[in-house]
């Protein structure tokens, strides 16, 4: 199910039903506007449903005005384009496409990574997003042309990943699934955020305390602090001290 | 002839066509029916027959038979005569061709007396070598293949030493030079090899796997040298001397033509023997002396030793040595160690034997023996025999260390008795020192010996309680590391045995592997995608325990060094470089610091170049990001959300308070100086109470902004 909520009541403005679970949601610039994804399960196919929130009637059919079909690999992670003119979506397979938001074609393609996209967030003026893949990457591209900038390397999966608003760095966090470890780790707490230099390419810090993979990061809009959430069931949230602001590697 | 025979008996009408009840019924019979093919295939012509006449004929035929029908069964004799005598050269056939090949093998060379010495051929051959050509046809001159410096490696101005890496589940094999800094790649190919590769032991040759056999490569550009076609070949070993290759292969091998294993000489390519073999269990089969004359193997109760380049058998004779468990060659002299369990009343000795002379040097008798292992020092100066007992009247297992000092006069003996079981020892490579890992887990310790010339065995140092399974010296002797590998989770312990002290414990967390460089300097520690799914990579340490570099390698599977070929410098030579140490060390730093300021001047020109392409590709999205601003203003119905403290005349900020707690401290005598309210600079007010004698804050916590 989808839910639209009100923020400052908490109330449940709109509630969708779907076929399969749903992977991923937003709204678009104008806040009018919202899309989600669902998952190809038990039969049902992916798609990616379009629904226009001044139109009370589609909510109230749990009619999207656009239901576009994913027929290869679902889509793992989405956001919007800058405008609202397009969705940006990553699949099962490492692919990035655009779809548009009024007749749900691709426009544009991009296939860079060689795992499944785990997590798209587009950075504050969204004009370019970054993508953490299965593949022990993450990239910068920019949103528009959907050209690769930057890319950085770990030996682990990246779940998660963010642009800071206000630094050139950007935060990661992933790490195995626990199914997938063979043997037990005797290292606690030694599930990191890792830092890095948007532009370098290079890690400059990490932050210990997880002890279970990290899903989840963001930084807050002020750019003064981060939060992660792990598999370990914990948020954890992280005030940058003053030398954090002036780092800089030597160029 | 013999079918008419047999209708006449049996008068029953066969026919040709019933061929199946023609068989039941005359199916040992049918098996002898002549066929002209096969006479001649199992012909031998034998020469240098004694010429006898008639009265002696029948004695001659009886001895023939004799030694002749013990390698099947005879069908007809020839014996050729004229005027009165055997011409001295009789025809033999037997029954089937396999026989006349025995006959052929075994027989010719065969003495019958002072003057008749049998030569024993196919009869076929004959008509093989009368039908070569007159012409005699010069062989192709093969043109010189020249694969350039095969040292080029070793003249690297920086003594980089190369290593070999497979990544990528073996997709992907890489050269690197070893640059404290990091890894210099030299040559990276895919699907270089099939399964894995190993290098030749002066580091001449890469050989790698494929599944119609392996290839060499070397030189400057890691050319192919030499290619060896064995199918299916999964283990090979290579002679000391780097002259011949030893390759092995379990799949079919004919009984004629052994295939199990191949030995080649690698300059030329040829094949020089195949042998048989059962299993590969103890690869390699074939232990080599260490200068490359002689190789050996093992087999129920016997020893058999090869001589290069014949490849035949040394004195054309194995060695009977029932019982024979297991044999080594001293890496530093042409002997042989080899030892024989207890035999009713005889006791289980070990026994040196020097080759080619077969004399023994030394044989030490052992008593109750369970099992032993032979471990030789690496220049062969010492024997460490470990042997494991069970002294009479007890149920345990005691282990002996038996040490034979091998440049004293005689080969002097000494035991030393270990309490606690061994879990690993190891001589130090070119010393007189040996590290043993005893106990059992998890309490393993770490003891370290020095054998004296006296014989006396000193202990010079035990650490208890260590994590470690394996011991790693350095090539050069001195250092070693103590690491505790796959199940010990990578435990590392870099110790300096000149005085016993641990200079340093790390960890590499479920390391596989440790490997040192040839010259001693660095160390390898590996976590290999063969034994661990996940955190592949191979780190890089001094050989002090520091740690330079953390290679994280998709997929890693294995790191090997180049082998360094022997020194070409003199023991002279060297002591004179060692005096001079001190003034080659300041010329070393003075240029490991100019490439360190180089390296950083390389890494930041790479940085500002990647700076200056980002700051205009982030120029040109903000440009574009400008331009758009009046359709974001209209998306949002005119309100300007661009920055983060846009519209601030929309924002209100409300302070609000929250009664967190309360706390009743009794000031008693304290005579109260000050109160003040203090306003934290984010996150609430403290409250400071300054007092004569002490200092109280107090916070309390109020958030709220709109």
């Amino acid at each position: 199910i989808c839910i639209l909520w009100d923020c400052e009541t908490g109330k449940q403005l709109a509630l969708l039903k779907t076929n399969s679970a749903v992977r991923t949601c937003g709204f678009d610039f104008s806040g009018n506007i919202i899309m989600f994804s669902t998952d190809k399960q038990m039969g049902y196919q992916c798609f990616l449903n379009f629904f226009d929130l001044r139109d009370p009637q589609q909510i109230e059919d749990n009619q999207p005005y656009m239901s576009v079909p994913c027929n290869d690999y679902k889509i793992t992670s989405a956001v919007w384009g800058p405008l609202g003119e397009f969705v940006i979506a990553g699949h099962e397979n490492g692919e990035i496409n655009q779809y548009s938001a009024k007749t749900g074609e691709i426009i544009k393609k991009a296939k860079e990574h060689t795992k499944q996209i785990n997590d798209i967030q587009p950075s504050v003026d969204l004009t370019m997003f970054i993508t953490a893949s299965k593949d022990n990457t993450a990239k910068l591209f920019d949103a528009a042309s959907l050209d690769h900038i930057k890319t950085f390397r770990t030996e682990r999966p990246v779940n998660s990943a963010a642009i800071s608003p206000i630094m050139d760095h950007v935060v990661m966090g992933g790490g195995q699934e626990a199914m997938e470890v063979t043997t037990t780790s005797t290292r606690i707490g030694k599930f990191e955020a890792r830092f890095f230099h948007a532009a370098y390419e290079e890690e400059f810090g990490r932050v210990k305390g997880h002890f279970g993979p990290i899903n989840c990061v963001a930084f807050h809009p002020d750019g003064k602090s981060y939060s992660s959430g792990g598999e370990d069931g914990y948020v954890r949230i992280h005030y940058f001290d003053p030398p954090y602001f002036d780092f800089e590697l030597e160029a | 002839m013999l079918l008419r025979t047999i209708s006449d008996r049996y008068p029953i009408s066969i026919s040709d066509r019933d061929t199946s009840t023609k068989s039941k019924l005359l199916g040992d019979i049918l098996r002898e029916k002549p066929q002209e093919a096969d006479g001649i295939d199992s012909v031998v012509v034998v020469d240098n027959v004694p010429q006898v006449g008639p009265e002696r004929l029948e004695k001659l035929k009886n001895v023939i038979h004799k030694i002749f029908s013990k390698f099947g069964k005879i069908t007809t004799e020839f014996y050729p005569e004229a005027d009165g005598l055997t011409k001295g050269y009789i025809f033999l056939e037997y029954a089937a061709p396999t026989q006349a090949l025995e006959a052929v093998k075994n027989a010719d060379g065969y003495k019958l007396d002072k003057q008749h010495t049998f030569r024993v051929n196919l009869f076929t051959d004959f008509d093989k070598y009368m039908n070569i050509s007159d012409e005699w046809e010069t062989p192709e001159k093969q043109p010189f293949k020249d694969f350039g410096n095969m040292r080029h490696w070793i003249e690297d101005q920086d003594c980089r030493d190369q290593y070999s890496v497979i990544f990528e589940a073996g997709e992907r094999t890489a050269i690197f030079a070893n640059d404290a800094k990091e890894p210099i790649t030299f040559e990276e190919r895919a699907r270089w090899t099939e399964t894995y590769v190993r290098w030749s032991p002066k580091g001449t040759y890469l050989a790698t796997f494929h599944q119609r056999g392996i290839a060499l490569w070397g030189g400057e550009k890691f050319k192919q040298i030499q290619r060896f076609s064995h199918q299916g070949v999964s283990l090979i070993d290579f002679s000391p001397c780097e002259r011949y290759v030893v390759t092995f292969s379990p799949l079919i091998d004919t009984k004629e033509d052994p295939q199990a294993i191949i030995i080649w000489d690698i300059l030329t390519g040829q094949k020089k023997r195949g042998f048989h073999c059962e299993s590969s269990a103890h690869w390699p089969i074939f232990k080599w002396s260490h200068d490359g004359k002689f190789f050996a193997r093992m087999t129920p109760d016997t020893l058999s030793i090869y001589e290069t380049p014949s490849m035949g058998l040394l004195d054309k004779k194995s060695l009977k040595i029932n019982g024979i468990k297991d044999f080594s060659w001293s890496p530093g002299d042409n002997i042989l160690a080899f030892w024989v369990p207890e035999d009713k009343d005889i006791p289980a000795r070990v026994t040196l034997m020097q080759m080619p002379s077969r004399h023994e040097i030394r044989v030490r008798n052992l008593f109750n023996v369970v099992d032993c292992k032979l471990h030789w020092q690496r220049n062969g100066d010492y024997l460490c025999v470990k042997v494991d007992r069970t002294p009479k009247g007890t149920q345990g297992v005691v282990t002996n260390f038996e040490i034979f000092r091998m440049r004293e006069k005689q080969v002097p003996v000494d035991a030393m008795e270990m309490k606690e079981s061994i879990i690993a020892f190891a001589w130090e490579p070119n010393g007189s020192k040996f590290a043993v890992l005893h106990g059992e887990s998890p309490r393993i310790n770490a003891s370290f010996y020095n054998v004296r010339n006296n014989g006396k065995i000193d202990l010079l140092k035990m650490f208890d309680k260590q994590q470690a399974n394996s011991i790693f010296w350095s090539p050069q002797g001195q250092f070693l590391v103590l690491a505790g590998l796959r199940s010990m989770n990578g435990a590392l312990a870099f110790v300096d045995t000149s005085d016993c002290i641990m200079m340093n414990i790390a960890e590499h967390y479920m390391a596989s592997d440790v490997e040192w460089d040839p010259t001693g300097r660095y160390v390898v520690t590996s976590v290999s995608w063969w034994s661990h799914k996940v955190d592949n990579a191979y780190w890089l340490w001094t050989f002090q325990g520091r740690l330079l570099q953390k290679n994280n390698k998709d997929r890693f599977c294995q790191l090997l060094w180049r082998p360094r070929p022997p020194t070409l410098l003199s023991a002279d030579q060297i002591k004179n470089i060692k005096k001079d140490l001190k003034k080659y060390s300041k010329i070393f730093e003075q240029k490991d610091r100019l490439s360190q300021s180089k390296a950083s001047k390389e890494l930041v020109d790479k940085r500002r170049t990647m700076m200056e392409e980002y700051h205009r590709y982030r120029e040109t999205a903000q440009q574009v990001y400008q331009e758009q601003k009046t359709i974001r203003l209209e998306l949002r119905g005119g309100v300007d959300t661009d920055e983060l403290d846009s519209n601030v005349d929309d924002w209100e900020e409300e302070t609000i308070e929250f009664f967190i707690n309360e706390e009743i401290i009794p000031l008693g005598d304290l005579k109260l100086n000050n109160l003040k309210w203090q306003k934290n600079s984010s996150m609430g007010r403290t409250c400071k109470l300054h007092t004569k004698d002490l200092h109280i804050h107090l916070g309390a916590s109020s958030h709220g902004v709109k």
